[in-house]
């Protein structure tokens, strides 16, 4: 008796400490993900009590009769491979260089983390100002090298936009991917850098053959955050152009939200999400069983 | 921005005294460095200038005559009083918050062996990787259904619930690291698993706690997506709600617009300043060695 009544108790001892996390976890963040599957297959403005069930219409819909859908679709990926490519490239530049024994490193990497702390919908207000055709910043400087004549309308070009706003986003990201990737160069073994120095490997050879392979993990790492995020990106793009002129610059993420929150039509807003979120399985769930796999042969 | 050689003959005493490659390296560097920190100098020297300033003066030009009645004016017009006490009040709950039941479903789950535990990681491990930010739409309808739309609690426990995966994430890995003859000296001792965890686990983990506080602190605070669909009242705005609407409204009163992007991002840098090296260790701790 003595033996059971302390195993319930600790029993009751484990739920009380796992219980608030978890059940918090899973009303407000794992039903919302199996909601929206559910929501998708109806017709509904978000209050109404009743709400219509319509099947696949709501998708149908949207691979159909949507064209700003698939300007969506294009833009996200646009964006991703943009996302995967620069900042991560300038980010491994940058932590690269930053960890070489040189005066001032620990400010010029704090000057470089910066912006990624700042709200990204004040990153937005602020190269949105930047972008003012008229006194922003871009086109004094484009002034004074004496192209006045050629300022674009940044924010107001159909093909200009997206990029305008992509510059915004690397701005702000660079400095987390450095911050990860001179956490990877710190780990790469001294021992194999100095025996390729004294096997006369040159700077180049060092990165190509000792560092490079070394930061494998980490690289992937990146990539796969930088994928994610992109598939999320909204307050950058609702608050530089707000997905405009003429949904130009429309996104996956900011489209699901204007179709449920002010087009109020929530099954295809869920629509959208379910495809973004189908999406991001099809990276994290590879992710995630390569990262098992690697703790597994670490231990 | 010259090099100055006793300055440089700080850091590189095992160097060769002159290395051509480390110096083009370092002046490259600053320059980037400067074109870094250009947008935030010229949004500072905007919100010091009067819109006539603004449109007749240089952009590098520092205001001369400095207008802190922007900084006045937008506080009031953008109702800054509101907006920052809200946003403060929900950092101020959810934070700590957030970290104390992460921390103790983080200790549960590496310290006490149960039928399900793995699963239960495996499932909030999940978390840390889904935009959940994607599914604004069922946020909604939820926290509309619980009929607390336009209040603090419908905001806090969704950014608890979307906190949570990456700190217990972060916490029990560092929880399995701590050694076994710790935590059992103290369950022998008859402690209670609760007493186990604040007087043995609480405390050797406040580094981590601290990093973890400062990322989730600068995290909340600048959220915005959820926050755009849960708190539709002016009077439940939180500063980036604030922010976003000023910007249009008075997206052409210049200097008022960027005293108001000042005043939102320096509670956050501020904090980054101090707290700079637990932001580095919070982050890499999880993504690189996890």
């Amino acid at each position: 008796m003595a033996k059971r009544a302390i195993l319930s108790d600790i029993r009751i001892q484990t739920w009380l400490l796992l219980g608030p996390a978890l059940v918090i976890y899973v009303v407000f963040a794992v039903f919302p993900m199996l909601d929206v599957i559910w929501l998708s297959a109806f017709k509904w403005n978000g209050l109404d009590p009743v709400k219509e069930y319509v099947g696949a219409t709501n998708y149908v819909d949207i691979f159909t009769k949507d064209p700003v859908f698939w300007v969506a679709f294009k833009n996200t990926v646009i964006w991703t491979i943009l996302s995967v490519s620069i900042p991560p490239m300038v980010g491994l530049a940058l932590a690269l260089g930053l960890n070489q024994p040189i005066f001032g490193r620990n400010s010029l990497r704090a000057v470089y983390y910066l912006p990624v702390i700042i709200a990204p919908i004040a990153v937005a207000t602020m190269w949105r100002w930047m972008y003012n055709p008229f006194f922003g910043l871009f086109g004094q400087i484009m002034t004074l090298l004496g192209l006045g004549a050629y300022v674009p309308d940044w924010l107001g070009s159909r093909d200009a936009a997206l990029y305008s706003a992509f510059a915004a986003h690397v701005w702000q990201s660079v400095g987390f991917s450095m911050v990860l990737f001179l956490a990877g160069v710190q780990e790469v073994n001294k021992s194999l850098v100095e025996a390729a120095r004294i096997d006369g490997a040159g700077r180049w050879g060092v990165f190509r053959y000792v560092t490079l392979p070394a930061l494998r993990t980490t690289l992937t790492i990146v990539l796969v955050l930088a994928i994610i995020s992109s598939l999320k990106a909204f307050d950058i793009v609702y608050g530089l152009t707000g997905g405009g002129p003429a949904q130009s610059t429309q996104m996956l993420a900011l489209w699901a939200f204007t179709q449920s929150m002010q087009i109020f039509d929530f099954g295809r807003g869920s629509a959208i999400s379910v495809v973004l979120l189908a999406v991001t399985l099809a990276v994290v769930i590879p992710y995630m069983r390569w990262n098992q796999k690697r703790e597994e042969a670490a231990q | 921005m010259t090099l100055s050689p006793s300055a440089f003959a700080n850091e590189t005493v095992i160097k060769p005294p002159r290395d051509w490659v480390l110096i083009g390296l370092w002046i490259s560097l600053v320059v980037v460095a400067a074109i870094w920190i250009a947008p935030f100098v010229f949004i500072v020297f905007t919100s010091l200038k009067s819109t006539a300033q603004v449109t007749t003066t240089s952009a590098f030009a520092p205001p001369v005559d400095p207008q802190f009645v922007n900084y006045a004016k937008a506080w009031a017009r953008g109702r800054f009083d509101i907006t920052f006490v809200n946003s403060a009040i929900i950092a101020a709950i959810k934070v700590p918050l957030g970290l104390f039941i992460s921390a103790m479903a983080a200790y549960a789950l590496a310290k006490i062996p149960m039928r399900f535990g793995r699963l239960i990681l495996v499932l909030i491990l999940f978390g840390t990787m889904i935009p959940f930010q994607v599914m604004l739409a069922p946020i909604f309808t939820l926290v509309n259904g619980l009929g607390l739309i336009d209040t603090y609690p419908g905001v806090i426990l969704p950014y608890l619930a979307f906190g949570i995966p990456y700190q217990v994430f972060i916490l029990y890995g560092f929880f399995r690291g701590i050694p076994h003859e710790l935590s059992e000296a103290a369950r022998i001792d008859g402690a209670s698993h609760f007493v186990t965890f604040r007087r043995v686990f609480l405390p050797v983990s406040l580094p981590v706690l601290a990093a973890l506080f400062i990322l989730d602190f600068v995290a909340t605070w600048n959220e915005f997506a959820m926050a755009l669909v849960l708190l539709q009242d002016r009077e439940m705005w939180t500063l980036p709600l604030g922010l976003s609407a000023f910007q249009g409204q008075f997206s052409r009163d210049y200097g008022q617009l960027n005293a108001a992007i000042v005043m939102t991002v320096l509670p956050a840098t501020i904090v980054y300043l101090i707290f700079q090296r637990y932001f580095v260790s919070g982050l890499t701790s999880g993504a690189v060695k996890g």
